[in-house]
C-alpha cells in the first residue's frame, strides 16, 4: 500500500468563547486508508471536521491536500477541493426526493435541462448498492431515519472525492446495514480514497479501520495503528483518568417492606400495549432494550406526554389520570426526556429560568416566585450538582452537553419528585459527567425517590438498577434482578426475546 | 425490480396532493357555477378567458412570489413595486414625454435592484424577510406618492396599441374561420402570464438554480452543508421576484391604462393568498407553478360567481376567500401530518 | 441587589439601546431644525396640553396598544396579521350599536340607540373571541401563526362590512367622543388609555410568571410542554389579549373619526405594530421580549411621521422617509453590525485597560 499522505492538518487551533476546542492538533490521512477519529464528546472531533470542511474558521493552522495548501471557507469549497462529508445529524432536505438529495447541486444536465431520468436511474443504482430497493422519487421525509442516513452516505460516496468523512454514520443503522456500509467503505478504500471515520462504537473501529487518532479535550493524544492498542488501552487513553471512579458506585438498598410508589397496570396508548410496571419507594428500575423497543413510549405514558388509552396508573395507591405532562408534575412525577436539545433545554433562557420552570409551572403562572427565590433555588442546585457556570444568569444553551443535562436534572430535583423518569440521561456527555449523574441518581434513591432509568448502555443499567425491565419489539419481555444478572443474560433476552 | 417508475407511481407521489386539491376544488366550484349559472353564460369560453384577463397581473406576480415562498421567505413589497412601475410609465409618458419602453427599462432596473438589495439584507444582515420587504414596501409606496398624488392617465400610441392588441378566439364553421360567440379574446397580459408560468416551471423543475430554491426551503442549513450556493440563490430569488413585480405592474398599467400611487394596495396579500391556495407552503420547501396557476384561477372565480349572482355584495368575496384559505390550510395540515408520520 | 457592572459590549449588543439612541437622534434633529418642536402649551378651553411631543404620543396610541399584544405574539415566535382587520370590526360593531336606527333617521345626534355599556363591551368581546379563534388555530390546529391570522386578515374586513351593510355610519354621541378626543389630567384620553394598557400588560407579564412562560414557549415549545407549561393555554391567552387590545384600539380609532370605516380603519396597523416590536428589540424568531422597547419602537414610527408633517415635507412622502429611517435602524440592529460594534467596544476597552496597566 502506498504510504502517501493525501491530507495533512498542522497545528490546528480553534477557540470558542471560553474554551479552546482544538489546541495545536496535527492529523494526517493516507491514500487508501480508513482512519478512525476518537474521543469523548467535546474532545474536538466534530470541530476538527468542521475546520476541514469550511463550516468553522480555524484560528490558526494549515491544511494541505495533496501537498497543496487549502483553506475552504464554506462546505461548497470543500467539496470542490475533493472533500466529501456525511455530517453527524442527517443533513439533507426532507422535501426533496431521495434521488435529488443525492444529486442536488451537481445534477446531470442534458440540453441545458436537468436530466431527471438519469438522476433517478443513477440514484436507484446507488441505493441498490446498499441493498435498498426503494422508490427514489418519493420525498426523503417519507422514509425512515436509516434510509435517510443511507441517502446521505450515498450522496457523499457518489461525489467521488479524494477524502470521505463519515461523522457517526452508523448511529441509526442496524447490523446488516452497517456491514453493507463497511463493504462500500472497503471498496472505496481499495480505489485509493482516504476515509475519516468517527463513531462511538468501539467494535466498529476495530472491524474496519487501519489507523486511529485519539483526541481529548482539544489535544492530540496520539495516532496509532489499529493493532497497537487493545480496547482497554484505547478507552483509557480516551478518558484519560482512572475508570474506577465509576465502578465505585453503590446500588441503592431497598427495604423489602418498602411501599409501592408507582403501579402501572396493562397500560397502552396504541403504539405500545399492555405494559405493567411496579416501582417501590427508593427503588431504581432500569429499562433495557434497543432503540425503538418501547422504552421511551412507556416513559411518556407514565408522564402523561402520551395519553394512555387502556390500563390504569396508581401513584401511592391512588389512581391518577394523566392527560398531559402538567398532570404528572402536579402529582410529583418528573421526566427527563431523551432528546435534550429538542425536549429538554430552553436554550435562550438563563440557567435560573430553566431550573425554576417545573416548580413554577406546577404553581401556575398566577403565583410567581420572586426573583430572589428563583436565584436562591438556582444557586442551590448549581452548587449541589456542580454546574460549571460563572452565575445563574448565563444562557443555558451556551453550556456544554453535560452541564445542560445537569440543569435539566436540577429542574426536576427542584420539583421534588416522588418518581423520576430519566430517559438516556447520560447520552452524549463525557464520562466524568456521566459518573456524576449516576451518583446523583443513586443519591436520590437513597432519599426515597423512585427512579426509572432508561439507557442503551447495559453496563450502567446493571451497575445502578435494583431491577431491570427488558423491552423488545414494543413489549415488556422480562424483568430481572439487578444484582444477579450479567450483561450476557440481558443481551440474550434482547436478542431472542425469551426470559 | 419492485421499484417501478410507472406513470401511476409517479402520479400518486404524495408531493402532488396539494396541487390535486387545488385543481379539484377549482373544478368543483366551476361545476357548481356551471350548474347554477350555466344559463347565464357561466360556462362560455369568454367567462373562462376573462378569469385570465382580469387577474393576469396577480398571476405574474405570483410566479415570483411562489419562488420566494418556497425558499421559506416572504415578499411584502410586490404590490408597491408594481404600483411604482405604473407610476413610472404614467409619469414618464404623460408628463416627461418619454417612450414607454424607456420607462419600462427604468422600472426594471429599479425593481430588480430593489429586490436584489432586499435579498442581500435578508441573507447577509440576517434581518427577517418580513421586516425587510415591509420596509421595501413603505419605500416604494412613498416614492409613488413623491412622483404624484393623483392618478395619471397613460396616453401613448405604442402603449395604447399594446393594451388593445388581442387575438380573437376562432372556430371553424361552414368552411371558414369565424369568431366564437360570445366573443372571446386573449391579450398581451394573458400571454405574458402564461409565458411567466412556463418560465417559472422551467426554472423550478429544470435548472439547478430552481432545485437549490427547494433545497433551501427544505432546510437552509443542510443546503449550505451540501455545498449549495445559499446566499447567491436567495439574493437572486428576490431579484427575480422584483422582476415579476415590475412585469405585474406593466400588466396592471395595460389593464387600467393609468398609474395611481395607491393602486394595488394590499395586493401583496392577494398574491400570497393565490400561492397558498395553490398549494405553496409558507414554511417553505413545497410549491408548484401549476398549483399557483390554479390558485390564481380559484381565487378569481369567486368574484366571477358573485358577479353572476348579481344580488350578493362584493365583500362576500373576502369572506369566501378567507374560508377557502381556512380549508386549504386544514388540508395542508392534514397532508403534512399524514406524510411525515410514516416511519 | 448586586451592583451591576457597566458592561459596554453588552449594552452595544442590546437592540433596545439602539432604539433609544435612534429616537433621541430623530428628536435632536427635530430640535435643531425647529427649536419650538419641544414646546408644550396649555389650552384652557379644552383642558388639554398641546405640542408636538404630546401629539406624537397621542397619535401613537393605537399602534402602541396593539403592539403590546403583538410583542407577546412575536415572543411566541409568531405574528398576528389580523389586528388591522379587528380594528375595523370593533369600529363597525360600536357604530352599529350607536346607530342601529340609521335606516330610519339619517342625522347623527348626541344619542345612542343601545345602552352605552353594550357599545363598549360587545366590540371588545367580539375582538377577544376573534383573537381566541386565531389562538385556537395556532394552539390546537398546529398552524403557523402567520397563516392562521391571514384568514381573519382577509375576511375580517368583509365581516365588518356585512355588519354595517357596507355603509359608513357617523355619530355625535358625546360619551363616545371622550374615548378618542376627551382628556384626563390635562392629557388626551388615548394617552391615558395607552398608559393603563402598557402598565396592565407589564404587570400581567412581569409580576406573574406569564412572561417567563411566553418566552419559554417561544424558545422551545416542546421542552416547555414537557416541563409542565400548558403551552396551548399560553398561546390562547396571548392571541386573545391581542384581539382584545385590537378592539380597544378600534374604539379609539372610531371615536377619533366618530364613524366607522371598514376599508381604511386599521389599514396597515399590523405592519406598523410588527415594526414597532422589532425595532424595540424583540426577535422575530421568538424568545425574550421587551415591552419598553416596543413602546420606544412605536414612538419612533410616529415621530418620523410627525416629523415629516411638521416640517412641511409632502405628506405622502412620509412612507419613503419612514422606510429610510427604519432601514437605518434595522441595519444598525442587525446581528452582524451589532457584533461588529460590540467587538470594537471590547477591543477599545481592552486597549484602555492595557494603557492603564
Amino acid at each position: 500500500m502506498p504510504e502517501k499522505n493525501i491530507l495533512e492538518m498542522k497545528d490546528i487551533t480553534m477557540q470558542f468563547p471560553g474554551v479552546k476546542a482544538l489546541d495545536g492538533v496535527n492529523f494526517s490521512l493516507r491514500e487508501g486508508e480508513i482512519h478512525s477519529l476518537l474521543g469523548e464528546n467535546g474532545a474536538g472531533k466534530s470541530t476538527l471536521i468542521k475546520c476541514l470542511t469550511g463550516v468553522n474558521y480555524m484560528d490558526s493552522g494549515k491544511i494541505f491536500l495533496d501537498g497543496k495548501e487549502i483553506a475552504p471557507s464554506n462546505p461548497g469549497e470543500a467539496i470542490e477541493c475533493g472533500i466529501s462529508t456525511v455530517f453527524q445529524e442527517v443533513n439533507l432536505c426532507p422535501n426533496l426526493s431521495v434521488a435529488e438529495n443525492i444529486f442536488v447541486g451537481r445534477q446531470p444536465m442534458k440540453h441545458g435541462q436537468i436530466d431527471w431520468r438519469e438522476i433517478n436511474k443513477r440514484a436507484s443504482e446507488l441505493m441498490s448498492r446498499f441493498h435498498l430497493d426503494i422508490d427514489v422519487t418519493r420525498p426523503l421525509s417519507y422514509y425512515s431515519t436509516a434510509i435517510q442516513q443511507m441517502t446521505s452516505i450515498a450522496r457523499a460516496v457518489d461525489i467521488k472525492a479524494k477524502i470521505l468523512i463519515l461523522d457517526e454514520p452508523t448511529s441509526s443503522l442496524d447490523e446488516n446495514e452497517v456491514q453493507l456500509l463497511f463493504n462500500v467503505m472497503r471498496e472505496l478504500k481499495a480505489g485509493g480514497m482516504g476515509i475519516i471515520f468517527i463513531t462511538h462504537f468501539l467494535d466498529q473501529i476495530y472491524a474496519v479501520s487501519d489507523r486511529m487518532t485519539i483526541l481529548r479535550n482539544g489535544h492530540l493524544i496520539g495516532t496509532y495503528n489499529i493493532d497497537e492498542l487493545t480496547k482497554f488501552e484505547l478507552v483509557t487513553k480516551m478518558v484519560g483518568k482512572d475508570m474506577d471512579v465509576i465502578f465505585n458506585l453503590k446500588r441503592a438498598d431497598v427495604a423489602p417492606d418498602s411501599k409501592i410508589m408507582l403501579n402501572a397496570e396493562h397500560i397502552g396508548d396504541g403504539r405500545i400495549n399492555d405494559i405493567s410496571v411496579t416501582l417501590k419507594k427508593g427503588e431504581l428500575i432500569g429499562f433495557a432494550g434497543l432503540l425503538g423497543s418501547g422504552r421511551t413510549e412507556t416513559a411518556e405514558m407514565l408522564f402523561g406526554a402520551s395519553k394512555i388509552a387502556t390500563g390504569e396508573i396508581f401513584l401511592d395507591g391512588e389512581k391518577i389520570n394523566l392527560n398531559r405532562p402538567f398532570d404528572a408534575i402536579k402529582v410529583r412525577i418528573a421526566f427527563c426526556p431523551e432528546d435534550r436539545k429538542r425536549d429538554g433545554i430552553i436554550g435562550d433562557l438563563s440557567i435560573r429560568e430553566n431550573i425554576m420552570l417545573a416548580v413554577q409551572s406546577r404553581k401556575g403562572f398566577m403565583k410567581p416566585m420572586t426573583r430572589q427565590e428563583q436565584t436562591d433555588l438556582a444557586n442551590k442546585y448549581i452548587k449541589l450538582l456542580g454546574i460549571a457556570t460563572p452565575d445563574c444568569e448565563k444562557k443555558a444553551g451556551e453550556l456544554s452537553g453535560g452541564n445542560q443535562q445537569k440543569v435539566i436534572l436540577a429542574r426536576w430535583m427542584a420539583a421534588q419528585p416522588k418518581v423520576l423518569i430519566l430517559d438516556e440521561p447520560t447520552r452524549g456527555i463525557d464520562i466524568g459527567a456521566k459518573a456524576e449523574i449516576q451518583r446523583l441518581m443513586l443519591e436520590m434513591c437513597g432519599e426515597g425517590v423512585s427512579v426509572i432509568f432508561i439507557s442503551s448502555e447495559l453496563d450502567e443499567i446493571i451497575r445502578c438498577s435494583n431491577r431491570i425491565v427488558i423491552m423488545r419489539d414494543r413489549a415488556k419481555v422480562a424483568e430481572v434482578d439487578g444484582s444477579s444478572c450479567t450483561q450476557q443474560d440481558i443481551l440474550k433476552i434482547i436478542a431472542e426475546g425469551a426470559a | 425490480m419492485k421499484n417501478k417508475q410507472t406513470l401511476f407511481n409517479k402520479l400518486t407521489n404524495p408531493k402532488y396532493i396539494m396541487v390535486y386539491a387545488t385543481i379539484g376544488i377549482f373544478l368543483i366550484i366551476y361545476a357548481f357555477g356551471a350548474f347554477v349559472y350555466g344559463d347565464k353564460g357561466f360556462t362560455t369560453v369568454r367567462t373562462f378567458v376573462n378569469l385570465f384577463i382580469d387577474n393576469a397581473y396577480f398571476g405574474i406576480s405570483a410566479v415570483g412570489m411562489t419562488m420566494v415562498l418556497i425558499t421559506g421567505g416572504i415578499d411584502l413589497s410586490v404590490g408597491a413595486v408594481a404600483s411604482l412601475t405604473g407610476m413610472f410609465i404614467a409619469y414618464g409618458t404623460s408628463v416627461l414625454g418619454l417612450h414607454p419602453l424607456t420607462c419600462i427599462a427604468a422600472a426594471l432596473v429599479m425593481g430588480v435592484s430593489l429586490g436584489l438589495l432586499m435579498g442581500w439584507v435578508i441573507h447577509y444582515l440576517n434581518v427577517p424577510a418580513f421586516i425587510t420587504t415591509l420596509t421595501g414596501m413603505f419605500f416604494a409606496r412613498g416614492v409613488c406618492s413623491l412622483i404624484s398624488r393623483e392618478s395619471i392617465d397613460i396616453h401613448h400610441p405604442f402603449f395604447d396599441a399594446l393594451a388593445s392588441w388581442k387575438i380573437y378566439l376562432m372556430r371553424y364553421a361552414d368552411g371558414h374561420w369565424v369568431r366564437i360567440k360570445p366573443i372571446a379574446f386573449i391579450n398581451f397580459n394573458v400571454i405574458l402570464f402564461l409565458v411567466m408560468i412556463a418560465i417559472g416551471t422551467f426554472i423550478l423543475q429544470k435548472t439547478r438554480f430552481g432545485r437549490n430554491i427547494y433545497a433551501i426551503g427544505g432546510n437552509e442549513q443542510s443546503a449550505s452543508l451540501m455545498g449549495l450556493p445559499v446566499g447567491r440563490t436567495k439574493v437572486l430569488v428576490y431579484g427575480f421576484n422584483g422582476l415579476c413585480s415590475v412585469l405585474a405592474g406593466i400588466s396592471y398599467a395595460l389593464y387600467v391604462k393609468s398609474g395611481w400611487n395607491l393602486s394595488l394596495q394590499g395586493g401583496e396579500l392577494e398574491v400570497i393568498t393565490c400561492a397558498v391556495i395553490g398549494g405553496t407552503l409558507l414554511t417553505g420547501g413545497v410549491g408548484y407553478m401549476i398549483g399557483t396557476l390554479f390558485g390564481v384561477l380559484l381565487k378569481s372565480i369567486i368574484p366571477a360567481l358573485i358577479t353572476f349572482n348579481g344580488n350578493l355584495l362584493s365583500w362576500w368575496g373576502k369572506i369566501a376567500t378567507g374560508l377557502l384559505l381556512l380549508l386549504f390550510i386544514c388540508i395542508q395540515r392534514f397532508v403534512v401530518t399524514s406524510s411525515s408520520g410514516r416511519k | 441587589m448586586k451592583k451591576k457592572n457597566f458592561d459596554l459590549s453588552g449594552l452595544m449588543q442590546s437592540k433596545v439601546t439602539w432604539a433609544v439612541i435612534a429616537e433621541a437622534l430623530i428628536l435632536l434633529v427635530c430640535f435643531l431644525i425647529r427649536p419650538d418642536f419641544f414646546s408644550i402649551s396649555y389650552q384652557p378651553s379644552t383642558g388639554m396640553l398641546y405640542g408636538s411631543l404630546i401629539d406624537i404620543v397621542n397619535r401613537s396610541a393605537e399602534i402602541t396598544i396593539i403592539a403590546m399584544g403583538m410583542t407577546l405574539v412575536i415572543a411566541l415566535g409568531g405574528t398576528d396579521l389580523s389586528v388591522g382587520a379587528l380594528v375595523a370590526v370593533a369600529g363597525a360593531i360600536a357604530l352599529k350599536f350607536l346607530r342601529w336606527d340609521v335606516l330610519t333617521y339619517n342625522t347623527p345626534g348626541d344619542y345612542s340607540v343601545c345602552p352605552y355599556i353594550l357599545v363598549l363591551t360587545v366590540p371588545l368581546i367580539v375582538c377577544a373571541l376573534m383573537g381566541l379563534f386565531n389562538g385556537f388555530l395556532v394552539a390546537k390546529g398546529g398552524i403557523q401563526p402567520i397563516i392562521a391570522t391571514l384568514i381573519l386578515m382577509v375576511c375580517g374586513r368583509g365581516v365588518a362590512q356585512i355588519l354595517t351593510d357596507g355603509k359608513q355610519f357617523t355619530t355625535g354621541y358625546s360619551p363616545f367622543r371622550i374615548i378618542g378626543q376627551g382628556s384626563f389630567l390635562y392629557l388626551p384620553m388615548p394617552i391615558i388609555i395607552t398608559i393603563v394598557v402598557v402598565i396592565a400588560v407589564a404587570l400581567f407579564t412581569r409580576r406573574t410568571a406569564f412572561g417567563a412562560f411566553v418566552e419559554s414557549v417561544g424558545v422551545n415549545a416542546s421542552a416547555s410542554r414537557l416541563s409542565g407549561i400548558k403551552a396551548d393555554t399560553v398561546i390562547l391567552i396571548v392571541f386573545m389579549i391581542t384581539g382584545l387590545l385590537s378592539g380597544i384600539a378600534g374604539l379609539i380609532y372610531s371615536s377619533r373619526i366618530m364613524s366607522n370605516d371598514s376599508n381604511n380603519a386599521g389599514l396597515n396597523f399590523e405592519m406598523d405594530a410588527i415594526l414597532a416590536v422589532v425595532i424595540g428589540g424583540t426577535n422575530m424568531a421568538g424568545g425574550r421580549f421587551s415591552l419598553a422597547g416596543t413602546v420606544v419602537g412605536s414612538l419612533i414610527i410616529r415621530t418620523i411621521v410627525t416629523f415629516v408633517y411638521y416640517f412641511g415635507i409632502v405628506a405622502e412622502a412620509t412612507m419613503a422617509f419612514k422606510a429610510l429611517i427604519i432601514a437605518v435602524v434595522i441595519v444598525l440592529q442587525s446581528e452582524p453590525v451589532r457584533k461588529y460594534f460590540a467587538k470594537r467596544a471590547t477591543l477599545k476597552a481592552a486597549r484602555l485597560g492595557g494603557q492603564a496597566a
